[in-house]
Protein backbone atom coordinates (compact mmCIF):
# COMPACT_ATOMS: atom_id res chain seq x y z
CA UNK A 1 0.00 0.00 0.00
CA UNK A 2 1.79 3.16 -1.26
CA UNK A 3 0.55 5.34 1.31
CA UNK A 4 2.12 3.19 3.88
CA UNK A 5 5.62 2.60 1.77
CA UNK A 6 5.95 6.29 0.91
CA UNK A 7 5.25 7.63 4.52
CA UNK A 8 7.95 5.02 5.42
CA UNK A 9 10.31 5.70 3.18
CA UNK A 10 9.65 9.38 4.12
CA UNK A 11 10.18 8.68 7.60
CA UNK A 12 13.20 7.16 8.07
CA UNK A 13 14.90 7.39 4.77
CA UNK A 14 14.52 11.00 4.57
CA UNK A 15 13.50 12.50 8.24
CA UNK A 16 10.23 13.71 6.87
CA UNK A 17 7.14 13.93 9.79
CA UNK A 18 4.90 12.53 7.80
CA UNK A 19 0.59 11.68 8.54
CA UNK A 20 -0.52 8.89 6.06
CA UNK A 21 -4.19 8.57 5.31
CA UNK A 22 -6.53 5.97 4.50
CA UNK A 23 -10.60 4.85 4.79
CA UNK A 24 -11.51 3.02 7.49
CA UNK A 25 -11.91 0.25 5.45
CA UNK A 26 -8.51 -0.91 5.05
CA UNK A 27 -7.56 -0.73 8.68
CA UNK A 28 -6.47 -4.26 9.04
CA UNK A 29 -4.52 -4.45 5.76
CA UNK A 30 -2.50 -1.36 6.75
CA UNK A 31 -2.26 -2.75 10.57
CA UNK A 32 -0.87 -6.05 9.41
CA UNK A 33 1.44 -4.16 7.28
CA UNK A 34 2.49 -1.92 9.64
CA UNK A 35 3.30 -5.20 12.16
CA UNK A 36 5.53 -6.52 9.37
CA UNK A 37 7.33 -3.72 8.75
CA UNK A 38 7.62 -2.76 12.34
CA UNK A 39 7.53 0.85 12.02
CA UNK A 40 4.72 2.66 13.89
CA UNK A 41 3.21 5.33 11.52
CA UNK A 42 0.44 7.55 12.72
CA UNK A 43 -1.93 6.09 10.26
CA UNK A 44 -4.94 8.48 10.59
CA UNK A 45 -8.66 6.84 9.37
CA UNK A 46 -11.34 8.49 7.62
CA UNK A 47 -14.29 7.44 6.64
CA UNK A 48 -15.20 4.91 3.55
CA UNK A 49 -15.74 5.86 0.72
CA UNK A 50 -13.23 9.14 -0.60
CA UNK A 51 -13.83 8.40 -4.10
CA UNK A 52 -17.25 10.32 -5.97
CA UNK A 53 -17.41 12.20 -2.36
CA UNK A 54 -18.26 16.38 -2.95
CA UNK A 55 -16.61 18.08 -1.36
CA UNK A 56 -18.70 19.04 1.44
CA UNK A 57 -19.12 15.48 2.36
CA UNK A 58 -14.80 15.07 2.48
CA UNK A 59 -14.95 18.48 4.60
CA UNK A 60 -17.50 16.24 6.94
CA UNK A 61 -14.55 13.34 7.00
CA UNK A 62 -11.91 15.81 8.23
CA UNK A 63 -13.90 17.53 10.45
CA UNK A 64 -15.21 14.40 12.15
CA UNK A 65 -14.38 11.22 14.01
CA UNK A 66 -11.50 8.84 12.73
CA UNK A 67 -13.98 6.16 12.82
CA UNK A 68 -10.42 3.48 14.90
CA UNK A 69 -10.24 5.86 17.23
CA UNK A 70 -12.77 8.21 17.89
CA UNK A 71 -10.81 11.40 17.43
CA UNK A 72 -11.15 13.90 15.01
CA UNK A 73 -9.41 13.51 11.84
CA UNK A 74 -7.89 16.76 11.36
CA UNK A 75 -6.51 16.94 14.88
CA UNK A 76 -4.89 13.29 14.81
CA UNK A 77 -2.79 14.95 11.53
CA UNK A 78 -1.91 17.87 13.32
CA UNK A 79 -1.02 15.60 16.12
CA UNK A 80 1.02 13.23 14.24
CA UNK A 81 3.42 15.49 12.94
CA UNK A 82 3.52 17.29 15.94
CA UNK A 83 3.72 15.22 18.98
CA UNK A 84 6.98 13.52 19.76
CA UNK A 85 7.61 10.10 19.55
CA UNK A 86 7.46 8.27 22.65
CA UNK A 87 7.64 4.71 24.23
CA UNK A 88 4.53 5.26 25.73
CA UNK A 89 2.56 5.85 22.18
CA UNK A 90 2.66 2.14 20.92
CA UNK A 91 2.43 -0.67 22.70
CA UNK A 92 1.19 -3.13 19.96
CA UNK A 93 3.28 -5.63 18.71
CA UNK A 94 5.15 -5.01 15.82
CA UNK A 95 6.36 -8.56 15.61
CA UNK A 96 5.98 -10.67 12.19
CA UNK A 97 2.93 -12.51 11.84
CA UNK A 98 3.47 -16.37 13.47
CA UNK A 99 4.18 -19.04 11.14
CA UNK A 100 1.90 -21.93 10.40
CA UNK A 101 3.44 -25.23 10.78
CA UNK A 102 3.99 -28.37 8.83
CA UNK A 103 -0.06 -29.37 8.25
CA UNK A 104 -0.91 -32.98 8.25
CA UNK A 105 -1.25 -33.95 4.09
CA UNK A 106 -3.97 -36.67 4.85
CA UNK A 107 -7.32 -35.23 6.19
CA UNK A 108 -9.29 -37.02 8.95
CA UNK A 109 -11.34 -39.72 7.81
CA UNK A 110 -14.90 -38.77 6.90
CA UNK A 111 -18.04 -39.24 4.79
CA UNK A 112 -18.27 -37.62 1.29
CA UNK A 113 -20.68 -34.92 2.45
CA UNK A 114 -18.92 -33.85 5.24
CA UNK A 115 -15.50 -33.70 3.91
CA UNK A 116 -17.58 -31.48 1.27
CA UNK A 117 -18.68 -29.53 3.29
CA UNK A 118 -15.12 -29.24 5.24
CA UNK A 119 -13.25 -28.25 1.95
CA UNK A 120 -16.15 -25.58 1.43
CA UNK A 121 -15.53 -24.07 5.01
CA UNK A 122 -11.74 -24.08 4.61
CA UNK A 123 -12.31 -21.86 1.83
CA UNK A 124 -10.62 -24.65 -0.97
CA UNK A 125 -13.72 -24.55 -3.55
CA UNK A 126 -15.27 -21.55 -5.62
CA UNK A 127 -18.34 -22.47 -3.75
CA UNK A 128 -19.09 -25.83 -5.89
CA UNK A 129 -19.12 -29.16 -5.03
CA UNK A 130 -15.34 -30.63 -5.93
CA UNK A 131 -14.42 -33.74 -6.43
CA UNK A 132 -12.21 -34.71 -3.61
CA UNK A 133 -8.77 -35.63 -3.88
CA UNK A 134 -8.43 -38.76 -2.64
CA UNK A 135 -4.40 -40.13 -2.85
CA UNK A 136 -5.30 -42.62 -5.74
CA UNK A 137 -7.23 -39.49 -8.02
CA UNK A 138 -4.02 -37.50 -7.19
CA UNK A 139 -2.00 -40.40 -8.34
CA UNK A 140 -3.68 -40.63 -11.53
CA UNK A 141 -3.84 -37.25 -11.99
CA UNK A 142 -0.08 -37.06 -11.67
CA UNK A 143 0.54 -39.48 -14.82
CA UNK A 144 -0.43 -36.47 -16.89
CA UNK A 145 3.47 -35.14 -16.21
CA UNK A 146 7.06 -36.80 -15.66
CA UNK A 147 7.68 -33.85 -13.00
CA UNK A 148 8.44 -34.82 -9.38
CA UNK A 149 5.20 -34.45 -7.06
CA UNK A 150 7.71 -32.49 -5.15
CA UNK A 151 8.88 -30.33 -7.42
CA UNK A 152 8.16 -26.20 -6.90
CA UNK A 153 6.25 -25.10 -9.66
CA UNK A 154 6.87 -21.51 -8.56
CA UNK A 155 6.19 -19.03 -5.99
CA UNK A 156 3.53 -16.72 -5.29
CA UNK A 157 4.44 -13.30 -3.20
CA UNK A 158 1.18 -12.92 -0.50
CA UNK A 159 0.85 -9.41 -0.22
CA UNK A 160 -0.69 -9.31 3.54
CA UNK A 161 1.85 -11.10 5.51
CA UNK A 162 4.75 -10.13 2.75
CA UNK A 163 5.67 -13.89 2.10
CA UNK A 164 6.22 -16.08 -0.61
CA UNK A 165 4.07 -19.37 -0.97
CA UNK A 166 5.74 -21.84 -3.07
CA UNK A 167 3.62 -25.00 -4.13
CA UNK A 168 4.26 -28.17 -6.17
CA UNK A 169 3.18 -29.95 -8.44
CA UNK A 170 1.38 -32.08 -6.30
CA UNK A 171 -0.17 -29.18 -5.24
CA UNK A 172 -1.49 -28.50 -8.89
CA UNK A 173 -2.56 -31.95 -9.42
CA UNK A 174 -4.67 -32.15 -6.10
CA UNK A 175 -6.25 -29.02 -7.51
CA UNK A 176 -6.52 -30.60 -11.38
CA UNK A 177 -8.71 -33.20 -9.39
CA UNK A 178 -11.00 -31.60 -7.77
CA UNK A 179 -11.82 -29.08 -10.38
CA UNK A 180 -12.70 -32.73 -12.12
CA UNK A 181 -9.42 -32.38 -14.62
CA UNK A 182 -8.31 -35.67 -16.47
CA UNK A 183 -4.60 -36.56 -16.10
CA UNK A 184 -3.90 -35.13 -19.94
CA UNK A 185 -4.61 -31.73 -18.34
CA UNK A 186 -2.08 -31.36 -16.20
CA UNK A 187 0.47 -30.19 -18.31
CA UNK A 188 -1.68 -27.11 -19.12
CA UNK A 189 -2.58 -26.24 -15.70
CA UNK A 190 1.33 -26.50 -14.68
CA UNK A 191 1.77 -24.07 -17.28
CA UNK A 192 -0.67 -21.54 -16.00
CA UNK A 193 0.97 -22.39 -12.23
CA UNK A 194 3.75 -22.06 -13.45
CA UNK A 195 2.91 -18.39 -14.70
CA UNK A 196 2.56 -17.49 -10.86
CA UNK A 197 -0.29 -15.12 -11.92
CA UNK A 198 -3.68 -15.62 -9.79
CA UNK A 199 -7.41 -15.34 -11.94
CA UNK A 200 -8.49 -13.09 -9.78
CA UNK A 201 -5.46 -10.62 -8.19
CA UNK A 202 -5.89 -8.52 -5.00
CA UNK A 203 -7.90 -5.51 -5.66
CA UNK A 204 -10.70 -3.73 -4.70
CA UNK A 205 -12.10 -3.69 -8.50
CA UNK A 206 -13.74 -6.35 -10.36
CA UNK A 207 -10.90 -8.04 -12.19
CA UNK A 208 -11.28 -10.55 -14.52
CA UNK A 209 -8.87 -12.85 -16.70
CA UNK A 210 -8.57 -14.92 -19.94
CA UNK A 211 -6.71 -17.96 -20.69
CA UNK A 212 -6.30 -19.21 -24.70
CA UNK A 213 -4.75 -22.44 -25.37
CA UNK A 214 -2.53 -22.93 -28.89
CA UNK A 215 -0.74 -25.70 -30.75
CA UNK A 216 -1.63 -29.50 -30.79
CA UNK A 217 -2.91 -29.85 -26.91
CA UNK A 218 -5.98 -28.05 -28.14
CA UNK A 219 -7.29 -30.73 -30.11
CA UNK A 220 -5.63 -33.80 -28.15
CA UNK A 221 -7.74 -32.91 -24.66
CA UNK A 222 -10.90 -32.07 -27.18
CA UNK A 223 -10.56 -27.95 -26.22
CA UNK A 224 -13.49 -26.05 -27.77
CA UNK A 225 -12.45 -23.38 -30.03
CA UNK A 226 -15.17 -23.30 -32.15
CA UNK A 227 -19.13 -23.26 -31.56
CA UNK A 228 -19.94 -22.07 -28.23
CA UNK A 229 -16.58 -22.35 -27.74
CA UNK A 230 -17.03 -19.78 -24.74
CA UNK A 231 -20.21 -21.67 -23.35
CA UNK A 232 -20.45 -24.11 -20.19
CA UNK A 233 -20.42 -27.63 -22.67
CA UNK A 234 -16.61 -28.89 -23.36
CA UNK A 235 -14.65 -30.64 -19.95
CA UNK A 236 -11.72 -29.27 -21.34
CA UNK A 237 -12.49 -25.90 -21.18
CA UNK A 238 -14.59 -25.86 -18.28
CA UNK A 239 -12.17 -27.83 -16.25
CA UNK A 240 -8.94 -26.31 -16.55
CA UNK A 241 -11.11 -22.59 -16.65
CA UNK A 242 -12.12 -23.56 -12.92
CA UNK A 243 -8.54 -25.02 -11.78
CA UNK A 244 -7.17 -21.62 -12.41
CA UNK A 245 -9.14 -20.26 -9.81
CA UNK A 246 -9.13 -23.39 -8.06
CA UNK A 247 -5.34 -22.42 -7.77
CA UNK A 248 -5.89 -18.84 -7.05
CA UNK A 249 -7.73 -19.82 -3.48
CA UNK A 250 -5.28 -22.09 -2.29
CA UNK A 251 -2.25 -19.26 -3.20
CA UNK A 252 -4.73 -17.51 -1.03
CA UNK A 253 -5.85 -14.73 -2.81
CA UNK A 254 -9.78 -15.35 -2.13
CA UNK A 255 -9.23 -14.33 1.28
CA UNK A 256 -11.43 -11.88 2.07
CA UNK A 257 -10.05 -8.49 3.53
CA UNK A 258 -6.69 -10.15 3.07
CA UNK A 259 -6.12 -10.62 -0.79
CA UNK A 260 -9.76 -10.70 -1.83
CA UNK A 261 -11.11 -7.20 -2.11
CA UNK A 262 -13.44 -6.92 -4.87
CA UNK A 263 -16.58 -4.94 -3.99
CA UNK A 264 -19.12 -6.71 -6.95
CA UNK A 265 -16.82 -9.40 -8.31
CA UNK A 266 -16.92 -11.10 -11.99
CA UNK A 267 -18.41 -14.03 -12.72
CA UNK A 268 -15.62 -14.52 -15.52
CA UNK A 269 -13.63 -15.89 -12.54
CA UNK A 270 -15.47 -18.98 -12.18
CA UNK A 271 -13.73 -20.54 -15.56
CA UNK A 272 -11.59 -17.84 -17.09
CA UNK A 273 -12.84 -17.82 -20.38
CA UNK A 274 -10.85 -20.84 -21.06
CA UNK A 275 -10.62 -21.34 -24.74
CA UNK A 276 -8.72 -22.60 -27.91
CA UNK A 277 -7.58 -20.38 -30.51
CA UNK A 278 -9.24 -21.87 -34.08
CA UNK A 279 -6.20 -21.86 -35.39
CA UNK A 280 -7.58 -24.04 -38.25
CA UNK A 281 -10.36 -21.69 -39.11
CA UNK A 282 -7.81 -18.55 -39.12
CA UNK A 283 -6.57 -16.77 -41.86
CA UNK A 284 -3.68 -15.31 -39.86
CA UNK A 285 -1.61 -16.86 -37.73
CA UNK A 286 -1.96 -18.38 -34.53
CA UNK A 287 -1.51 -16.57 -31.35
CA UNK A 288 1.52 -18.03 -30.04
CA UNK A 289 3.69 -17.49 -32.56
CA UNK A 290 2.95 -14.36 -32.24
CA UNK A 291 4.55 -14.18 -29.10
CA UNK A 292 7.62 -15.73 -30.47
CA UNK A 293 6.73 -20.03 -29.67
CA UNK A 294 7.14 -22.40 -32.44
CA UNK A 295 3.86 -23.28 -34.23
CA UNK A 296 3.96 -26.94 -33.14
CA UNK A 297 4.31 -26.28 -30.01
CA UNK A 298 1.60 -26.14 -27.31
CA UNK A 299 1.23 -23.13 -25.21
CA UNK A 300 -1.12 -21.00 -22.70
CA UNK A 301 -1.44 -17.49 -22.86
CA UNK A 302 -2.99 -15.35 -19.87
CA UNK A 303 -5.28 -12.09 -20.51
CA UNK A 304 -6.40 -9.37 -17.88
CA UNK A 305 -8.66 -7.02 -17.85
CA UNK A 306 -12.54 -6.08 -16.30
CA UNK A 307 -14.82 -6.05 -19.23
CA UNK A 308 -15.67 -7.11 -22.92
CA UNK A 309 -18.80 -6.31 -25.27
CA UNK A 310 -20.11 -8.41 -27.56
CA UNK A 311 -21.25 -8.01 -30.96
CA UNK A 312 -24.33 -9.88 -31.06
CA UNK A 313 -25.85 -9.86 -34.54
CA UNK A 314 -22.98 -9.19 -37.12
CA UNK A 315 -22.28 -5.76 -39.17
CA UNK A 316 -24.16 -5.04 -42.10
CA UNK A 317 -24.52 -1.04 -42.33
CA UNK A 318 -21.22 -0.17 -41.08
CA UNK A 319 -17.92 -1.98 -41.54
CA UNK A 320 -16.61 -4.51 -38.52
CA UNK A 321 -13.83 -1.53 -38.15
CA UNK A 322 -16.37 0.84 -37.19
CA UNK A 323 -18.17 -1.02 -34.34
CA UNK A 324 -15.63 -1.90 -32.96
CA UNK A 325 -14.50 1.43 -33.02
CA UNK A 326 -18.16 2.24 -31.09
CA UNK A 327 -17.47 -0.71 -28.39
CA UNK A 328 -14.03 0.36 -27.54
CA UNK A 329 -15.38 3.75 -26.51
CA UNK A 330 -16.82 2.34 -23.57
CA UNK A 331 -13.75 0.90 -22.38
CA UNK A 332 -11.02 3.04 -20.60
CA UNK A 333 -8.22 2.60 -23.36
CA UNK A 334 -5.35 1.27 -20.40
CA UNK A 335 -2.44 1.84 -22.02
CA UNK A 336 -3.61 0.65 -25.13
CA UNK A 337 -4.47 -3.00 -24.28
CA UNK A 338 -7.38 -4.40 -25.78
CA UNK A 339 -8.26 -8.03 -26.49
CA UNK A 340 -10.58 -8.59 -30.20
CA UNK A 341 -11.68 -11.94 -29.95
CA UNK A 342 -13.13 -12.94 -33.70
CA UNK A 343 -15.14 -15.52 -34.80
CA UNK A 344 -13.70 -16.86 -38.11
CA UNK A 345 -16.14 -15.39 -40.32
CA UNK A 346 -14.75 -11.95 -39.18
CA UNK A 347 -11.52 -12.78 -39.70
CA UNK A 348 -11.50 -13.91 -43.14
CA UNK A 349 -13.83 -10.77 -44.06
CA UNK A 350 -11.38 -8.78 -42.68
CA UNK A 351 -8.82 -10.34 -44.20
CA UNK A 352 -10.98 -10.91 -47.68
CA UNK A 353 -12.62 -7.87 -48.40
CA UNK A 354 -11.18 -5.29 -46.32
CA UNK A 355 -7.60 -6.26 -46.88
CA UNK A 356 -6.24 -6.68 -43.92
CA UNK A 357 -2.99 -9.10 -44.30
CA UNK A 358 -2.14 -9.41 -41.02
CA UNK A 359 -3.84 -9.27 -37.40
CA UNK A 360 -1.38 -5.96 -36.83
CA UNK A 361 -2.39 -4.76 -40.03
CA UNK A 362 -6.20 -4.38 -38.07
CA UNK A 363 -4.59 -3.40 -34.92
CA UNK A 364 -2.90 -0.45 -36.89
CA UNK A 365 -6.11 0.54 -38.48
CA UNK A 366 -7.48 0.71 -35.20
CA UNK A 367 -4.84 3.09 -33.44
CA UNK A 368 -5.14 5.36 -36.32
CA UNK A 369 -8.98 5.45 -36.42
CA UNK A 370 -10.66 4.90 -33.06
CA UNK A 371 -10.57 8.29 -31.56
CA UNK A 372 -11.82 9.45 -28.15
CA UNK A 373 -12.27 13.12 -26.26
CA UNK A 374 -9.33 14.00 -24.27
CA UNK A 375 -11.95 15.16 -21.58
CA UNK A 376 -13.80 11.57 -21.27
CA UNK A 377 -10.14 9.51 -21.37
CA UNK A 378 -8.24 11.69 -18.61
CA UNK A 379 -12.06 11.62 -17.14
CA UNK A 380 -11.71 8.21 -16.48
CA UNK A 381 -10.48 7.26 -12.57
CA UNK A 382 -8.74 4.70 -13.75
CA UNK A 383 -6.52 6.43 -16.77
CA UNK A 384 -6.49 9.17 -13.67
CA UNK A 385 -5.32 6.32 -11.43
CA UNK A 386 -2.55 5.20 -13.65
CA UNK A 387 -1.49 6.87 -16.72
CA UNK A 388 -1.48 10.82 -14.99
CA UNK A 389 1.79 10.18 -13.92
CA UNK A 390 3.04 9.95 -17.16
CA UNK A 391 2.02 12.37 -18.49
CA UNK A 392 3.28 14.61 -15.80
CA UNK A 393 6.74 13.06 -16.14
CA UNK A 394 6.76 14.22 -19.74
CA UNK A 395 6.16 10.98 -21.26
CA UNK A 396 4.64 11.09 -24.58
CA UNK A 397 1.97 11.08 -26.04
CA UNK A 398 0.46 11.97 -22.79
CA UNK A 399 2.38 14.97 -21.75
CA UNK A 400 0.62 16.57 -24.73
CA UNK A 401 -2.70 14.99 -24.30
CA UNK A 402 -2.52 16.44 -20.82
CA UNK A 403 -2.49 19.62 -22.32
CA UNK A 404 -5.27 18.98 -24.87
CA UNK A 405 -8.39 20.93 -24.95
CA UNK A 406 -11.67 18.36 -23.08
CA UNK A 407 -12.86 18.93 -26.68
CA UNK A 408 -9.64 17.71 -28.89
CA UNK A 409 -9.80 13.98 -30.27
CA UNK A 410 -7.00 11.53 -29.14
CA UNK A 411 -5.99 7.91 -30.30
CA UNK A 412 -6.32 6.09 -26.80
CA UNK A 413 -5.30 3.19 -28.31
CA UNK A 414 -1.58 4.56 -29.60
CA UNK A 415 0.30 1.77 -29.32
CA UNK A 416 -1.27 -1.02 -31.78
CA UNK A 417 1.40 -3.96 -30.33
CA UNK A 418 -0.90 -3.95 -27.21
CA UNK A 419 -3.78 -4.83 -29.11
CA UNK A 420 -4.57 -8.85 -29.26
CA UNK A 421 -6.46 -10.66 -31.45
CA UNK A 422 -7.38 -13.95 -31.41
CA UNK A 423 -9.67 -16.41 -33.69
CA UNK A 424 -12.31 -18.70 -31.58
CA UNK A 425 -16.08 -19.57 -32.87
CA UNK A 426 -18.22 -21.96 -35.00
CA UNK A 427 -18.45 -19.75 -37.62
CA UNK A 428 -22.41 -20.23 -37.65
CA UNK A 429 -22.72 -16.30 -37.43
CA UNK A 430 -19.62 -13.55 -38.24
CA UNK A 431 -19.98 -11.97 -34.83
CA UNK A 432 -16.86 -10.72 -32.23
CA UNK A 433 -16.43 -9.42 -28.78
CA UNK A 434 -14.01 -6.48 -27.95
CA UNK A 435 -12.76 -6.80 -23.92
CA UNK A 436 -10.09 -4.20 -22.61
CA UNK A 437 -8.33 -7.33 -21.56
CA UNK A 438 -4.31 -6.43 -21.70
CA UNK A 439 -2.21 -9.46 -22.40
CA UNK A 440 -0.22 -10.93 -19.80
CA UNK A 441 2.18 -13.69 -20.46
CA UNK A 442 2.92 -17.03 -22.34
CA UNK A 443 3.65 -20.45 -20.69
CA UNK A 444 4.90 -23.83 -22.64
CA UNK A 445 3.00 -26.53 -21.99
CA UNK A 446 4.98 -29.20 -23.59
CA UNK A 447 7.84 -28.63 -21.01
CA UNK A 448 5.40 -30.14 -18.26
CA UNK A 449 4.08 -33.00 -20.28
CA UNK A 450 4.64 -36.53 -19.70
CA UNK A 451 7.01 -38.29 -22.44
CA UNK A 452 3.85 -40.64 -23.72
CA UNK A 453 1.88 -37.79 -24.83
CA UNK A 454 4.98 -36.02 -26.54
CA UNK A 455 5.80 -39.00 -28.39
CA UNK A 456 2.26 -38.88 -29.28
CA UNK A 457 3.39 -35.72 -31.74
CA UNK A 458 3.45 -36.11 -35.61
CA UNK A 459 7.64 -36.13 -35.33
CA UNK A 460 7.95 -37.04 -31.57
CA UNK A 461 9.29 -33.59 -31.08
CA UNK A 462 6.15 -31.24 -30.45
CA UNK A 463 8.80 -28.87 -31.28
CA UNK A 464 10.84 -28.92 -28.69
CA UNK A 465 14.70 -29.28 -28.21
CA UNK A 466 16.35 -32.45 -27.96
CA UNK A 467 17.19 -33.32 -24.76
CA UNK A 468 20.29 -32.99 -23.29
CA UNK B 1 -26.38 -43.74 7.29
CA UNK B 2 -23.64 -42.08 5.57
CA UNK B 3 -20.27 -43.95 5.22
CA UNK B 4 -16.80 -43.20 5.23
CA UNK B 5 -15.32 -42.56 2.04
CA UNK B 6 -12.90 -45.53 1.78
CA UNK B 7 -9.84 -43.28 0.61
CA UNK B 8 -8.02 -41.08 2.43
CA UNK B 9 -8.03 -37.33 0.94
CA UNK B 10 -5.14 -34.96 0.51
CA UNK B 11 -4.93 -31.87 2.25
CA UNK B 12 -4.15 -29.02 -0.27
CA UNK B 13 -2.46 -26.72 1.91
CA UNK B 14 -0.35 -29.41 2.74
CA UNK B 15 1.40 -29.18 -0.42
CA UNK B 16 2.24 -25.25 0.02
CA UNK B 17 5.08 -23.56 2.23
CA UNK B 18 5.81 -20.44 3.00
CA UNK B 19 9.31 -18.47 2.85
CA UNK B 20 9.64 -15.22 4.53
CA UNK B 21 10.52 -12.29 1.74
CA UNK B 22 12.77 -10.49 4.12
CA UNK B 23 14.70 -13.17 6.16
CA UNK B 24 17.23 -10.89 7.35
CA UNK B 25 14.46 -8.36 8.99
CA UNK B 26 13.94 -7.60 12.63
CA UNK B 27 11.88 -10.53 14.63
CA UNK B 28 11.56 -7.92 17.34
CA UNK B 29 9.94 -4.56 18.03
CA UNK B 30 12.05 -2.17 15.80
CA UNK B 31 12.57 1.29 17.91
CA UNK B 32 10.73 4.09 17.86
CA UNK B 33 13.46 6.15 17.12
CA UNK B 34 12.63 4.88 13.36
CA UNK B 35 10.29 7.55 13.25
CA UNK B 36 11.39 11.23 11.94
CA UNK B 37 11.67 13.94 14.59
CA UNK B 38 8.20 15.66 14.65
CA UNK B 39 7.92 19.63 14.09
CA UNK B 40 7.68 21.59 17.43
CA UNK B 41 4.69 22.93 15.72
CA UNK B 42 2.93 23.74 12.27
CA UNK B 43 2.91 27.36 11.86
CA UNK B 44 5.07 28.87 9.60
CA UNK B 45 6.03 25.54 7.93
CA UNK B 46 5.62 24.23 4.55
CA UNK B 47 3.85 20.94 3.93
CA UNK B 48 3.35 18.83 1.23
CA UNK B 49 0.16 17.10 0.72
CA UNK B 50 0.99 14.20 -1.50
CA UNK B 51 -1.86 12.81 -3.62
CA UNK B 52 -1.15 9.07 -4.20
CA UNK B 53 -3.45 8.48 -6.78
CA UNK B 54 -6.38 6.90 -5.30
CA UNK B 55 -9.39 7.70 -6.94
CA UNK B 56 -10.89 11.17 -4.54
CA UNK B 57 -7.81 11.38 -3.21
CA UNK B 58 -6.93 14.82 -4.97
CA UNK B 59 -10.54 15.92 -3.74
CA UNK B 60 -9.86 15.23 -0.06
CA UNK B 61 -6.50 16.56 -0.06
CA UNK B 62 -8.44 19.83 -1.39
CA UNK B 63 -10.37 20.14 2.04
CA UNK B 64 -7.30 19.43 3.88
CA UNK B 65 -5.59 22.63 2.27
CA UNK B 66 -8.92 24.30 2.81
CA UNK B 67 -8.73 24.02 6.52
CA UNK B 68 -5.39 24.66 6.88
CA UNK B 69 -5.96 28.24 4.72
CA UNK B 70 -8.84 28.69 7.04
CA UNK B 71 -7.26 27.13 10.68
CA UNK B 72 -3.57 27.51 10.28
CA UNK B 73 -2.87 30.34 7.88
CA UNK B 74 0.64 30.74 8.46
CA UNK B 75 1.26 26.89 6.90
CA UNK B 76 2.59 26.70 3.51
CA UNK B 77 0.72 23.96 1.58
CA UNK B 78 2.08 22.89 -1.47
CA UNK B 79 -0.14 20.09 -3.46
CA UNK B 80 1.96 17.27 -5.18
CA UNK B 81 0.44 14.31 -6.81
CA UNK B 82 2.62 11.60 -6.56
CA UNK B 83 4.94 10.29 -9.77
CA UNK B 84 5.07 6.96 -10.76
CA UNK B 85 2.65 3.62 -9.66
CA UNK B 86 0.08 3.86 -7.54
CA UNK B 87 0.94 0.64 -6.00
CA UNK B 88 4.52 1.35 -5.12
CA UNK B 89 7.29 3.43 -3.74
CA UNK B 90 9.04 4.37 -7.30
CA UNK B 91 9.71 8.15 -6.37
CA UNK B 92 12.95 10.15 -5.50
CA UNK B 93 12.42 13.34 -6.76
CA UNK B 94 9.41 14.46 -5.11
CA UNK B 95 11.01 13.22 -2.23
CA UNK B 96 13.98 14.90 -2.64
CA UNK B 97 12.41 18.43 -3.26
CA UNK B 98 10.00 17.90 -0.05
CA UNK B 99 13.44 17.07 2.18
CA UNK B 100 14.90 20.37 0.27
CA UNK B 101 11.60 22.51 0.39
CA UNK B 102 9.54 21.49 2.52
CA UNK B 103 9.02 20.20 6.66
CA UNK B 104 6.44 17.64 6.66
CA UNK B 105 4.30 15.39 4.76
CA UNK B 106 0.03 14.26 4.55
CA UNK B 107 -0.13 11.34 2.50
CA UNK B 108 -3.43 9.68 1.18
CA UNK B 109 -5.98 9.03 0.70
CA UNK B 110 -5.16 5.05 0.56
CA UNK B 111 -8.94 3.06 -0.13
Amino acid sequence: MAVATCSRTLEQEYGIPTAPISTFEFADFLSQDLRFHGVPLRVIYTSHPVVGMPGSVLRGYIEGKDPATDLTVIDEVVEALTKPVSDLEFTGDFAPVSRTGVRQTLLEPDTENNLQRLFYDRGWTDGLPVVLPTEERVAEMLIGTDRAPDEVVAEIFLHDTQEYLQFTVEMVAIVGVMAGARPEHLPVLLAVASTGHPSIPGSTTPFASMLLVNGPIRNEIEMNSGIGAFSPRRLANSVIGRAWTLLTTQWGYLRLKKQFWTSQGNPIGYNNMCVAENEERSPWGPFHVEKKFPAKESVVSIFRGWSFVNNVVGSSQRSVGQDVCIQLGALPGLFSAATLILDPLVAWHLQQNDGFQTKLDFCHWISENFKMPASQFWGTDLIHMMMAPLAEKGVEPYASWKKLPGDALIAPYNNPENINIVVVGGETSPMWKVADFGYVVSASVDKWRAKPMRDGCADGSCGLPDEP
Amino acid sequence: MATLLRSAVLNPEAYRTVRAADSDRPSKTRSFSSLAPRLDRLNGKTIYLIDTGFGGSGRFLDQVEAWFAEHVPSVTAVRRRKSGSIFRDDTTDLWEEIREKGQAAILGVAG
